[in-house]
């Protein structure tokens, strides 16, 4: 054991997440190397600083968010959902058959490509004579799809496997591309959110484009929605990409995705929103997204109110 | 025997909750909350709430954030309690929802490149660089000065990490932990939650360089 491994395991070793042999060993190891002892004592004063760094909540702070959960309980707001307000946009929208034409698609299965992509194989053992090897917990899943014994006392069992794997690769290479394109349209918030960061430099691609566009409209998270929203800021100018935004700012629960929103569309003129932002502003709740509005309709000559 | 954090022990129901198998106690309360029964959801928010409000002040450091993330995580659990399964632990449940909040909060802070310098505290403004431990009145003016410049270099040092990364080093070193749970909660492999962990501990023992 030299002192480069053992430095690589002090972390762990000080959390108390090495198994038995290698704490063992690290111990050991410094009760004979000086500068690994110092490593050590490095590791406990930085810890010991930090723990003085904790921020408690004050006192009567886990009272108060008791009581307005149980308040916004009661109340019914939390099975309240922002109404499917149906301005003119969105009217204009369905009446034009453009908004959404592609997404169907997106939101089917993933596709066999895509699972490859996943990094899950997908592989089906069947016949008498083989059996399937025992699965490491953890890497192997396995869902059973038939059972059929036979006369001789043998059974056949049919299963799927998945197996997880992990691939490497720099941004222009197509598999690691797809990979990103099919996290991003999963269902867990933190990969979508890697995802998207990573593809934001690439929207000039229809498929990136389309991805950035559903999640905007469909992504659960909000700090998804908010990452998509950015990623789409530099083709403000499609037409497509405006029709969604506007979409985003006139029906997203979330005040902030609604600022990012409108930030985006009114970034340059644009008379074709002019109706869209009259009709908007007055039903608006939060107070920057009408400023900046009405901030737009003055700004572009229009009167603020419609009559 | 490995070192264990002062904070680690302080926060020893977060590790608990999370690593523990579900007792019968919680079970029975999630299937009456299921159900509708309001007074078995509030035993369940209270068996996990200062855990879950103790985690967002420490990360987020402001009490209104603190506040926000412990709303929408409730809420969240309650409108979609009904969809629980049991095929994982309710405490792993609860915090996957409660850390994808925070990570949205860490995530939005950076895209903003900001940190809130002053907290917002029922005693008004507060300087956090004044949050830490108060040196005593008699001790000595140079330490203060160098716990000073420490207690900046720990801000630079932890504004430095991901929120990623952020997280995992808050989970394991604040709320104690297990990297395996961590890595269930985020959704990665405890071999990526120990990269992370990793990671972290460098990057801050390079800012902080001769201060520890």
């Amino acid at each position: 054991m030299n002192c480069d491994w053992v430095r690589k395991l002090l972390p762990f070793y000080f959390y108390g997440e090495l198994p038995p042999e290698d704490e063992e060993r690290v111990e050991e190891h410094a009760h004979a190397c000086a500068a690994c002892a110092g490593e050590l004592e490095r590791q406990r004063r930085l810890a010991a600083a930090l723990d003085r760094r904790r921020a408690e909540p004050p006192p009567l702070l886990l009272e108060e968010c008791r009581a307005e959960l149980r308040s916004a309980i009661e109340s019914g707001a939390s099975r309240l959902e922002r109404p499917p307000a149906k301005g003119p946009w969105t009217l204009f929208l369905e009446a034009m058959g453009a908004t959404l034409a592609g997404f169907g698609r997106l939101r089917q299965p993933v596709g066999a490509l895509a699972l490859v992509a996943l990094g899950f194989l997908a592989a089906r053992f069947t016949g008498a004579g083989s059996g399937p090897a025992p699965a490491s917990p953890g890497e192997v899943y396995a869902s059973v799809r038939s059972v059929q014994p036979d006369n001789a006392g043998r059974v056949t069992i049919a299963f799927d496997e998945t197996r997880r794997r992990e691939i490497s690769g720099r941004m222009d290479d197509r598999d690691i591309q797809k990979l990103l394109l099919t996290a991003a349209r999963g269902d867990n918030p933190a990969v979508q959110m890697e995802s998207v960061g990573l593809l934001r430099e690439r929207t000039g691609s229809d498929d990136v484009r389309d991805v950035m566009l559903n999640l905007v409209s469909h992504a659960s998270n909000a700090g998804v929605r908010l990452q998509a929203l950015e990623g789409l800021k530099a083709r403000m100018t499609d037409p497509r990409v405006r029709q969604t935004v506007a979409g985003a700012l006139e029906d997203d629960g979330d005040p902030t995705v609604r600022m990012h929103a409108v930030d985006l569309l009114v970034a340059r003129r644009d008379d074709s929103i002019v109706g869209f932002l009259q009709d908007l502003a007055p039903r608006e709740s939060n107070d920057y997204v009408r400023w900046k509005c009405e901030k737009a309709l003055r700004d572009w000559n229009a009167s603020v109110g419609t009559f | 025997m490995p070192g264990r954090s002062v904070a680690e022990f302080m926060a020893q129901d977060a590790a608990e909750a999370v690593g523990a198998r579900l007792t019968p106690q919680v079970d029975s309360l999630i299937r009456a909350a299921q159900r509708g029964d309001h007074g078995a959801f509030e035993q369940l928010v209270r068996a996990y709430d200062q855990s879950v409000l103790r985690l967002a002040m420490n990360l987020l450091r402001s009490p209104e954030d603190a506040r926000d993330v412990y709303q929408e995580a409730f809420l969240r659990v309650y409108r979609n309690l009904h969809a629980f399964r049991f095929d994982c632990s309710f405490p792993t449940w609860l915090y996957r929802i409660v850390t994808n909040i925070c990570l949205d909060h860490l995530r939005k802070r950076k895209v903003r490149k900001e940190e809130p310098a002053v907290v917002e505290t029922p005693d008004g403004p507060l300087d956090r660089m004044d949050s830490f431990e108060e040196e005593a009145p008699q001790a000595d003016p140079e330490r203060s000065m160098w716990n000073r410049q420490l207690r900046e270099r720990i801000e630079v040092a932890l504004e430095g990490l991901t929120p990623r990364e952020r997280m995992v080093f808050e989970l394991r070193h604040y709320q104690g932990l297990r990297l395996r749970n961590i890595g269930e909660i985020l959704g990665a492999t405890e071999e990526a939650a120990k990269n992370c962990l990793f990671r972290a501990t460098q990057k801050m023992r390079s800012v902080l360089g001769d201060c520890v």
